[in-house]
């Protein structure tokens, strides 16, 4: 039996022939992989060329692209941002412009269909999010927007995340405003002052929404907070102004508001709101004529109750007069001011503080029962009912 | 240096096994100058896309009419005047290379094909670059083997292994071009063949994506199944890809061969009127219709497209493809499937979104299944156009709505158009070459088909001979270890004469056995046995010892004469 077995009987012409072939096979493939390294190197050459002259196209598209999305063409931008994608698929910056400029363009079902399906690749993707939740904002789906703009301050963002999420905080908040969610407005505002860096800037278009929010109590804590950096902004002396006068604050009010107005920039606002700054700082310097501040002499206070009471009283009867049924409140009123004395002299209320006091209170009541029983007051009696309406402000710094 | 001229019998003879191994590598050389070609090829496409129709087409741009027109053109006249066989898609030619001209495929018809598709699909004629990439891989096999002098049948062999070479680095996905040659070209598992397609598919594939990338095509969105109501959605797009399938075949089915009939000279001219009136589509408003479409499958796949809009793009694209396959432009039209099965899937993922938004997945799900749909309903590959959705999306929780809308569009196309579309072109061209649907449906005749009870004594081996006598007849013995003797009667009369009648029969019996037959076997496994045996013996799998039935050479013929 043989281990190995022995080579075929082969001719030495066949041995030869043998040879010869296993010569021309090797010289064959040695050729194939000569082809295959020049095709190669001239593939490689052609196609450097080509992805170069690619990249260069996509961004000239995308620069089209994101000019046309900037000066508001949203319709050329989606066609020169789809032809930037055309040269690199895979590009994200690109993808989420063509979504924005399919939503700019009022695509907005494509928008949001691309959106989600951006999100699918992109799980988390806080601008996605958030463009997602402008987009539910403008159909008008609320839960659906505030759920993405929760998700999207919770989303990944590239660099400026910081940033990033204290403006989209910001901008939920001012969703929530526009849909009358105050209080909801209100936590997103105060997480974003808790979590705002110490600027007058961010402070004051902080403390500005909240205003809009009514909060004016935060939102004067952070104007007087604006404040503290020089140089003092007017806006920031303005606003607090607005806001101590919205809290009834009229003593600090005042002194916002007329250093507002001694500020140089005042003269540059618009008309519209220096007159309403200047009507402000009267209201409050008439307000605090009115008011019987506890710091006044006995006499002058005494006088100022007895002012109030007269014009209390007038209202109250301009009021009775023109009802035809006098309403159970009014009555209740009229029969409060009956048990009191008529004729109270200055005298008497420097020694009986009580009965000032009790004036006082009937004056208030009597401001808050009229307006809403015969509609909004004017003159003294607006400005008795603004009093009215927190009496302890007024003297709060 | 010259070759030695050899005959192939002087070739067995003095290197048996080099054949066998020059298979091998040579599969793997074929992988790698097909991958390097289909890039240059894609490469070609794009530049003259860009050169042609500007970096980024858009309606009203009249490029968009003169372009393809020019292409269609300058196509016919290379066409007709020096590549002949460069017209139509490249699968049947690479049928044909493998069942009629023995593996040849001529370079010029590569250098042709190479050529003409590239400017043709670049101009924005409605056609994918698959196909020709296909009969490239082919044509390069086809021209390393011959310069080898290998065998006929592995010369005939090459031009598959080529194919799927090229239609791997193509699209991509090495196992849908291996399925796609394997279902459509030779149309069986073959042991021989299949490692050599799998070595060149993977080689062209590595080739390709050392260029392109690892990515598919196109950027694949997450796939899910969001909700098991959607497979309602998926069941109306398995109808919506049938019909679809259906009204594509009937058209190309309908115009191509209306214009072979046409006049020679209007050869010339029927490509650049096919380009004129896709340059219309695209000049008045339908770009996206033109060229293979990637990106625009892409843009669909990531819900850019309203659901009205990516349905009119489906139809303008069946109306575009058949003008440009119709007319002779080369190119192929595995793109426009793609295109079109993406456009209806993901149109029908949109409509679904829009109206049933809680039940719906990505409209991205929907397209991919699409693109499977067309795939299996107009080129009829079913396995293919399921592993390519799970290949290209490397997601198998897709599997069940693949499977489902594939398995819809299929039975609808196969039942309302019996004629698969490669089949109906090759019979356009007046070939005749075998159809791999019918030879998948042909149910082969078994061992059981002809079986009959056993109507022979059977006797144990230790039988005397005495006792066999006196059945005067043939009969079957039985042995002790299970094997059997079919004994003839002219046999029991020599045995019976010169033993002894005690003698067991065993004993007397010649050393040969019947060959062991189950009843499931291929009847014509039993064939080559009736010269030796007037009967066979057919054994239960379970118990050898037992008998089913007998086969005899006559019930056997009467099973095929009954075909």
């Amino acid at each position: 039996m043989r281990v190995f077995p022995l080579r075929s009987a082969l001719s030495p012409e066949e041995r030869q022939l043998r040879h010869r072939l296993i010569l021309w096979d090797t010289l064959a493939l040695s050729s194939l992989f000569a082809i295959a390294v020049v095709l190669f190197f001239i593939t490689l050459a052609l196609f450097h060329s080509f992805s170069v002259h690619r990249e260069n196209l996509k961004l000239r598209w995308l620069a089209r692209g994101e000019l046309a999305l900037d000066a508001g063409q949203p319709q050329v931008a989606l066609n020169d941002l789809r032809s930037a994608l055309a040269y690199d698929t895979d590009d994200k910056q690109i993808q989420i412009k063509l979504a924005q400029a399919l939503a700019a363009a009022g695509h907005t079902q494509e928008a949001v269909a691309y959106f989600n399906t951006l999100l699918e690749s992109l799980p988390g993707n806080g601008p996605i999010h958030l463009e997602l939740a402008r987009l539910a904002a403008k159909q008008g789906q609320q839960e659906v927007a505030i759920e993405h703009y929760q998700a999207a301050l919770d989303g990944t963002w590239q660099g400026d995340g910081y940033v990033r999420r204290r403006e989209v905080r910001l901008e939920l908040a001012q969703y929530l405003i526009s849909q009358q969610r105050d209080e909801q407005a209100r936590t997103q505002l105060l997480i974003a002052a808790g979590n705002a860096p110490d600027d007058a800037g961010i402070e004051i278009a902080i403390a500005g929404m909240l205003e809009s929010a009514h909060d004016a109590a935060n939102a004067l804590e952070l104007y007087r907070k604006a404040l503290r950096h020089r140089p003092v902004q007017l806006a920031a002396i303005a606003g607090a102004g607005r806001a101590a006068y919205e809290l009834g604050r009229f003593q600090a009010a005042k002194q916002f508001l007329e250093r507002a107005m001694n500020h140089a920039g005042f003269e540059k606002l618009p008309a519209e709101k220096q007159a309403s700054y200047r009507n402000m700082l009267a209201d409050a310097d008439h307000i605090l004529l009115l008011y019987p501040d506890a710091n006044l002499p006995v006499r002058v206070r005494a006088m100022r109750v007895l002012g109030n009471r007269k014009i209390a009283q007038e209202r109250l009867a301009g009021c009775l007069s023109t009802q035809p049924a006098v309403p159970r409140p009014l009555q209740d009123l009229a029969s409060q001011w009956k048990q009191l004395p008529q004729a109270i002299q200055v005298a008497q209320l420097e020694r009986d503080p009580q009965l000032e006091q009790t004036l006082m209170q009937l004056v208030y009541q009597t401001e808050i029962v009229t307006a809403q029983q015969c509609g909004a007051p004017t003159g003294n009696d607006a400005l008795l009912l603004k009093i009215a309406q927190n009496p302890e402000a007024v003297e709060q710094e | 240096m010259k070759p030695p001229e050899l005959t192939q019998s002087e070739l067995e003879k003095i290197a048996p096994s080099r054949d066998e191994r020059l298979f091998l590598v040579l599969s793997i050389f074929i992988g790698v100058l097909s991958g390097l070609l289909v890039v240059l090829f894609r490469v070609a496409i794009e530049w003259i896309k860009i050169l042609t129709l500007g970096s980024a087409p858009h309606p009203g741009q009249y490029r968009l009419l003169i372009a393809p027109a020019l292409a269609g053109l300058l196509v016919a006249a290379l066409v007709q005047r020096f590549f002949p066989a460069a017209r139509g898609s490249g699968v049947n030619q690479a049928k044909a290379a493998l069942y009629i001209y023995n593996g040849y495929i001529p370079f010029r018809t590569v250098v042709g094909k190479f050529v003409t598709s590239a400017i043709a699909i670049g101009c924005g004629h409605s056609l994918g670059p698959e196909d020709p990439s296909l009969q490239i891989g082919a044509g390069v096999a086809s021209a390393v083997a011959r310069r080898l002098n290998l065998s006929k049948q592995r010369l005939r062999l090459f031009a598959p292994i080529g194919a799927a070479a090229g239609l791997a680095a193509a699209f991509n996905a090495p196992i849908s071009a291996i399925l796609f040659v394997i279902e459509e070209v030779i149309g069986r598992w073959s042991a021989a063949v299949l490692g050599s397609i799998v070595l060149s598919a993977i080689s062209s594939v590595v080739v390709a994506r050392w260029f392109w990338g690892p990515e598919p095509i196109f950027r694949i969105p997450p796939v899910n199944l969001h909700d098991p109501r959607e497979l309602i959605a998926y069941t109306v797009l398995g109808v919506v890809g049938g019909f679809s399938a259906l009204v594509f075949s009937k058209a190309l089915g309908y115009l191509r061969p209306r214009l072979r009939l046409l006049p020679r000279w209007t050869y010339y001219c029927q490509p650049a009127i096919a380009g004129l009136l896709v340059g219309l589509i695209g000049f008045a408003g339908f770009p996206q219709v033109m060229g293979p479409g990637y990106e625009v499958i892409d843009q669909a796949m990531h819900s850019q497209f309203t659901w009205q809009l990516l349905f009119a793009l489906g139809l303008l694209k069946i109306l575009a493809t058949t003008l440009s396959f119709s007319s002779g432009t080369p190119g192929g039209m595995f793109a426009p499937t793609l295109f079109i099965g993406a456009m209806l899937g993901a149109s029908v993922g949109a409509f679904e979104r829009h109206f049933f938004p809680h039940l719906t997945g990505s409209i991205g799900s929907y397209a991919l299944v699409g693109m499977g749909v067309l795939f299996a309903g107009f080129l009829r590959a079913p396995l293919t156009s399921a592993f390519m959705v799970l290949e290209v999306s490397g997601n198998y929780s897709i599997v069940l709505p693949v499977i489902l809308s594939n398995t819809i569009a299929y039975l609808l196309s196969r039942g309302l158009q019996p004629v698969p579309i490669f089949e109906v072109l090759t019979k356009q061209d007046g070939l005749h070459l075998p159809s791999m649907e019918e030879q998948r449906e042909e149910a082969a005749l078994t061992v059981e088909d002809a079986l009959h009870p056993v109507e022979v004594p059977v006797f144990p081996g230790n039988t005397p001979l005495q006792v066999i006598n006196e059945a005067l007849s043939p009969c079957l013995i039985q042995l002790w270890d299970g094997s059997c003797y079919a004994l003839k009667a002219d046999e029991l009369v020599s045995l019976s004469a010169t033993l002894a009648p005690e003698t067991p029969v065993e004993r007397a019996l010649p050393p040969d056995r019947v060959p062991v037959l189950f009843p499931d076997m291929p009847l014509e496994s039993a064939l080559p046995y009736f010269e030796r045996w007037p009967l066979l013996p057919v054994m239960n799998r379970a118990s050898k010892e037992t008998i089913e039935g007998v086969v005899t050479l006559e019930d056997v013929m009467r099973q095929y004469q009954r075909r």
